[in-house]
């Protein structure tokens, strides 16, 4: 009850400053995830920012925008879905290495790109998401007491 | 107590962990408990973290080669990463049900949730 | 090929518990869940068999070897555990196909298959993998998942024994981290064989800290495990539960910690550290009084389900009387125990379970005649009463036989009482409900017959359970002289 009477009294300055920031949190996350193979960063952390985007947003726009559309049931199919392609891929890896097959492995291609590293830039895409939604559902779950 | 003095991150994080264990298991405030929990992990991962610091080394990022001398431990830094995240999901999950528990039973005492006896 | 098998088990558990979410549809879950529970099965059987074949190896997990990478270590004592694990929660699956929905609503339902197939993976991982972080991470997401199979029925009593439990796990899961630092900074190994070879090597300087460490271990698996003193999340956690989660609970969550203790003990410190410690006899001491306390309290308790609760912690006090006693042949009688508790357990939970479902009753008192009107469900509940209590033919006879053979082999004879006491103990608290649910005049008065039975093929599963119970009493001996082969495998 106290957090919708807050949202209502939404002040400009603030939707004129999450304007402005929040596209860059989004593309600094992006970079984040996709640059953790080459610098310290990764799937984690750049999800955890990612997430905070997601938070930042729902607070300052409140329910009735984009977020809206993020309901618990679509997030999550998104997260199993991600678990999923970690998962599989993970797996195919360890099992490979595991039993010294010599079979298709994923082209490394040249240190120091932006395509190379193998499967950690896969993986770290899959963990980006997996943590910036687990991030938002904690947010959700505590501030709004359901999810 | 000489060692005590010179190994300071392992007597910082013996005491930090006595106090989390002590908070955890004397508080009946569930939040208090959830408190001492995490102040036991985090003993935890200091001890280990410290254990893998070299006084004088660099973090293990590689800019220009370098021998292996002159970098950290990072096998203890990148375990408290997992050990960092797997805590952070209980504390959330048992922030959660304290949410629930207090929903149900209006207090997170739980000395007077016990009194209230279940069924 | 067999030698990946376990590593394929983790993988398909772990895939399907996250495929299940994508599909709402409650017979889309079961079929995923239960299917991922059978292959699994059938690779634990595979895996077993190639064993016992060519003995235990080591297998590699992804691309680096072992100092580095992790490692699973495979032998007849794991595979025995998988094929147990995977044999009893693929009975109470099946068991919850029937059962399930009684307890909870019809959202929550895919999101207890996902967590049964997370918890037994994990459980599996903590018995297969050699490296003790790794291990670490296993326990936490059991811990995890074992708490939302209590907390998935919402019900006010669930959610407080689920955070009792939550809070009393992570506080076994700090000590074993710390455990996990000082054996690291000893010896800067995490794979299991490498920290036995440093700590040999450095042992007797650094005694104490090797005390401190193993001591952190006893205690944070012991309350995991609810060795004697540190059992108490247990009755409320087991009793509130829905039947099916309680049967895993019982039968296969306490189990994996304890085969990490037992591994920890025999792989990690080895026999030849640990017999100088005077760990093995605290371990031995909380188990005897666990045994005669445990079931002194079950006869204390009213409700059913609680009753069966704390004779959880008799029984576990049995496993540890059999690790404390130090022989080979006491921990032969553990591995046993296991077998037969987790057996026994789940079949005593799911149809006590099944009682309180269909008659709703909670109290031993209000049970009187229920074999009348439960006769099949009542019989599974005696047989395994029965084999708690060691009668002979049924497993727990064995058991107890093994832990008698183990007792009179380590010459401390006098120790041999505190099992026949026990056992006393035990037929003092199944006894009352057996007798009282099918003879007296009275109580059987006014109860129509099979009123409220459930239809034999909804019993099945339970009575797979109780047949292996009976197949265990009747041949013991093999399964025994297995796990006696399997034994040098773990130093």
């Amino acid at each position: 009850m106290n957090n919708i009477q807050r949202e209502a009294e939404r002040s400009d300055i603030l939707t004129e400053v999450g304007k402005l920031i929040i596209p860059f949190i989004q593309v600094f996350a992006v970079y984040v995830i996709f640059n953790g193979h080459l610098s310290p960063g990764g799937g984690f952390a750049g999800g955890t920012i990612l997430g905070a985007s997601m938070i930042l947003h729902r607070l300052i726009f409140g329910w009735d925008n984009l977020i809206s559309r993020l309901t618990y049931e679509r997030v999550m199919k998104w997260m199993c879905a991600s678990l999923l392609i970690y998962g599989a891929l993970k797996g195919y890896s360890f099992l490979t290495g595991g039993m010294h097959w010599e079979v298709w492995d994923i082209p490394l291609g040249t240190p120091g790109k932006l395509l190379s590293g193998g499967f950690i830039l896969p993986l770290n895409i899959a963990v980006g998401i997996i943590v910036s939604i687990t991030v938002y559902v904690f947010f959700k779950l505590f501030y709004e007491g359901t999810i | 107590m000489g060692h005590l003095i010179t190994n300071y991150y392992e007597t910082g994080a013996i005491i930090l962990f006595g106090v989390g264990f002590v908070t955890l298991l004397a508080h009946g405030n569930l939040i208090k408990k959830i408190i001492g929990m995490n102040i036991m992990d985090t003993a935890v991962f200091l001890f280990f973290i410290a254990k893998g610091y070299i006084s004088g080394s660099e973090a293990p990022i590689i800019r220009s080669v370098k021998s292996a001398t002159g970098y950290i431990n990072p096998v203890p830094t990148a375990l408290m990463l997992t050990g960092i995240v797997v805590a952070v999901s209980i504390t959330a999950f048992a922030l959660a049900l304290t949410i629930r528990v207090y929903e149900k039973y209006g207090t997170v005492d739980l000395n007077e949730i016990i009194k209230m006896g279940g069924e | 090929m067999y030698n990946s098998y376990p590593l394929i088990i983790i993988l398909v558990l772990f895939i399907s518990a996250f495929a299940i979410p994508l599909f709402k549809s409650i017979k889309m879950a079961r079929i995923i869940g239960i299917s991922a529970a059978g292959i699994s099965l059938v690779l634990s059987i595979l895996t077993l068999i190639g064993v016992k074949a060519n003995g235990a190896y080591y297998f590699r997990v992804g691309h680096f070897d072992a100092p580095w990478g992790i490692e699973f270590h495979i032998g007849i004592i794991e595979g025995l555990m998988g094929v147990l694990f995977m044999t009893v929660s693929m009975a109470v699956l099946w068991f919850s196909i029937y059962s399930i929905d009684h307890d909870l609503s019809k959202k929550k339902v895919p999101l207890f298959y996902t967590l049964v197939n997370l918890l037994v993976g994990s459980l599996l991982g903590i018995v297969f993998s050699d490296d003790l972080f790794n291990c670490f991470v296993f326990i936490e997401i059991s811990s995890i998942a074992s708490c939302g199979i209590v907390v998935v029925k919402d019900k006010k009593e669930n959610i407080k024994a689920a955070l009792k439990y939550l809070i009393l796990s992570s506080l076994g899961s700090g000590l074993v981290l710390m455990g996990i630092a000082l054996v690291y900074s000893l010896t800067g190994h995490l794979n299991m064989a490498h920290i036995h070879e440093a700590l040999v090597s450095i042992y007797p300087e650094h005694s104490r800290n090797m005390l401190i460490a193993i001591g952190l271990f006893t205690v944070g698996l012991g309350v995991k495990s609810a060795m004697f003193p540190l059992h108490t999340w247990l009755p409320d956690a087991h009793t509130y539960a829905p039947a099916s989660s309680s049967a895993l609970l019982s039968a296969l969550v306490l189990k994996a910690y304890v085969i990490l203790y037992i591994k920890i003990i025999h792989r990690v410190f080895g026999m030849s550290i640990v017999g100088d410690l005077p760990v093995l006899n605290i371990v031995l001491l909380l188990g005897a009084v666990g045994m005669i306390a445990g079931s002194v309290l079950a006869i204390l308790q009213k409700n059913l389900k609680r009753m069966v609760a704390y004779s959880s912690v008799a029984q576990m006090g049995y496993v540890f009387f059999g690790i404390g006693l130090g022989t080979t042949m006491g921990l032969a009688a553990a591995i046993f125990q296991i077998f037969n508790h987790a057996f026994t357990k789940s079949a005593l939970f799911l149809s006590a379970g099944s009682i309180l479902e269909k008659t709703g009753k909670k109290n031993i008192s209000d049970l009187k005649g229920i074999g009348k009107e439960m006769p099949f469900t009542m019989a599974i509940f005696t047989i395994g009463g029965m084999s708690l209590v060691g009668i002979p033919l049924l497993s727990g006879f064995n058991s107890k036989w093994n832990f008698a053979v183990a007792v009179i082999e380590a010459h401390r004879v006098e120790l041999l009482a505190v099992v026949l006491i026990s056992s006393l103990l035990n037929a003092l608290y199944y006894f009352p409900v057996i007798i009282n649910g099918y003879f007296g005049e009275e109580s059987l008065e006014g109860k129509v017959y099979r009123n409220t039975e459930r239809p034999l093929k909804e019993l099945l599963p339970i009575i797979v359970l109780v047949l292996g119970v009976i197949y265990f009493g009747v041949s013991g001996g093999g399964l025994l002289s297995l796990i006696e082969a399997g034994i040098p495998a773990l130093n």
